[in-house]
This record gives C-alpha cells, structure tokens and sequence, in this order.
C-alpha cells in the first residue's frame, strides 16, 4: 500500500465497504505514515463540518400553506380538465 | 380489517395522486417540502429562489406524475426535478460554473497540516463555516452538486446517481474529488490560520 492509494480508499473505507483484508492493509499502512493518518482525519473532519455549514432548515407552516393553496388549486383544475363532468 | 393510517410509501402515495387524491398530494408535500427546499437552497443559496423552485418542483408533480412509470423512484425524480431547477435558475442568473473539473489534485503537494485537533469552537467558527461555503462554491459544478446532496443533504450515492442520470461510481469519483479538494481549502485556511505565529492576538 502506498499513500496514493491508501488516500483514494478513504471514502469506501468511511462508507465501510471495504473488505477485512484490505483494510488491514490500509490500518497497517496509516500505523507507520502520519501523513495518511492526517488526511484521514481531516478528510473526514471536512465531511463532518459539511453536515454542519448549513444545517438544513425547515419551510415556514405558512409558505407550506400558500404552496399547499397553490397546489389544490392547480390539483382541482387539471382534473376538471380531464373530466369535463365533474361531480 | 386493515388500518389505512399507516405509514404509505411513496409508490402508494403517488398511486393516489394519480387517481386524483388530494389528500395524498398534501402528504407528499409534508413529506418533502423541507428536504426540496433545502436541496434548492444549497444549490442556490437563494431562498427566494428556494421558495420558488420548491413551488415549481411541486407543480411539475401536479403535472407530470402520470409519465412517472416506475413509482417507487419517485423521491429520486423529485430530487432530479429540484436539481435542474436549481441549475435553471443559476444559468439565469449566470452563477452557473463551467470550470474544467480539477482533475489532477496531486496527493503528493497535499497539505499536512494537522487541524483535526483544533478545539470545536474554532472549527466550527462562523469564519471556517464561511471559508468551507466559499470553498463549496469554488468547486466545478458536477462536483459541488455532489457534495451538496451527499454531504449536506445526506442523499444516498444511489438517488444522487438516478437524480443526476450518472453513474454510482462517477457520483463516489466527484464526491471524493470535491472533498479532496475541500479539505485541501480548509487546510490551508487553518494552517494560515493557526501556525502563522505573526498572529494579531497576543
Ligand atoms: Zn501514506
């Protein structure tokens, strides 16, 4: 294993998709190069402080009302549209 | 007898909105208006436009779900219809990047500087957040969307790979690409940062 290498698996080592044999590989190699086992860190540090720059944010009830509105109404219209004898 | 009150999965409740169920239609937008809403607003970082875009997207749901065949991939249709909505806007708004993908980040002149131990309360400081939006922003657009639904909105690889018609593993590619050269950002943010001993707070 060499660090190329070893950086390219950090993802599918996160994502635990790794098989045993490779990842002892990877662990053997990190125990003795402190620049993967910086990258490491870091490249998962920035994953983490991704989730958290914009924390997503909920719709106001009373834009989900309006669009609520907007939607039945266009809802009612299309279907009298296609039914032209509407109950 | 059975319980209708269960919860419906997204196939049955486009099943009922194709049949003209209302109430339905209404659960769908209880369902998924924030998470529309907040893939629109980090691809545009407008909420204007994120309103707007979510009213669209809900819209062309309206319209469009009869051409829906396969209904179990509805959420991913809907993230598909959000992106290029949002992508709509930025071309409008000529926001749009169309820089060469950064495909060579040498692993060899990577930063080492070790950030990791820095104290929560520096990382995540409203400056690093603002430098890691601005470096979001920096990024060619097929790899910030990307990062956007997986990082930000927590996607799975495989609905980022059905919403943007591409495959998984060009979604792993761009997304380990984009986070490659993120990190890289930050790291040379806080190393300015935190081992220039010229710093102003003595
Ligand atoms: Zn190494």
């Amino acid at each position: 294993m060499n660090c190329k290498l070893c950086s390219a698996l950090f993802q599918e080592f996160l994502e635990k998709s790794l098989c045993e044999e490779v990842i002892t590989e990877l662990e053997t190699h990190m125990k003795t190069c402190k620049k993967c086992r910086v990258m490491l860190r870091t490249y998962t540090l920035t994953i983490t402080l991704s989730q958290k720059v914009d924390p997503p944010c909920c719709v106001s009830t009373d834009k989900i009302d309006r669009l609520k509105k907007i939607l039945l109404e266009r809802f009612f219209t299309k279907q009298s549209a296609q039914e032209p004898s509407v109950r | 007898m059975s319980k209708k009150r269960e919860i419906q999965s997204d196939a049955e409740l486009v099943g009922e909105i194709k049949h003209g169920s209302s109430r339905a239609m209404e659960e769908v937008v209880r369902r998924y208006s924030n998470k529309v809403y907040n893939l629109a607003y980090h691809l545009t970082r407008d909420s204007a436009a994120a309103e707007e875009i979510m009213q669209d997207v809900f819209l062309t749901v309206i319209a469009k779900v009869g051409t829906l065949t396969n209904e179990a991939y509805f959420s991913t249709w809907l993230y598909r219809v959000t992106t290029n909505a949002a992508y709509g806007f930025l071309r409008k708004e000529k926001k749009f990047s169309d820089q060469t993908p950064v495909d060579d980040i040498d692993q060899e002149v990577q930063t080492s500087y070790d950030w990791s131990d820095l104290p929560d309360d520096v990382l995540l400081s409203e400056e690093s957040k603002e430098v890691l939006r601005k470096s979001i922003d920096t990024l060619p657009e097929a790899m910030r969307t990307v990062v956007i639904m997986k990082d930000m909105e927590g996607l799975k690889n495989e609905e980022i790979a059905e919403a943007l018609s591409i495959s998984v593993p060009a979604v792993k590619s761009r997304l380990h690409r984009g986070r490659l050269i993120l990190r890289e950002l930050l790291s040379g943010y806080f190393s300015r940062k935190y081992t220039d001993s010229s710093g102003e707070d003595e």
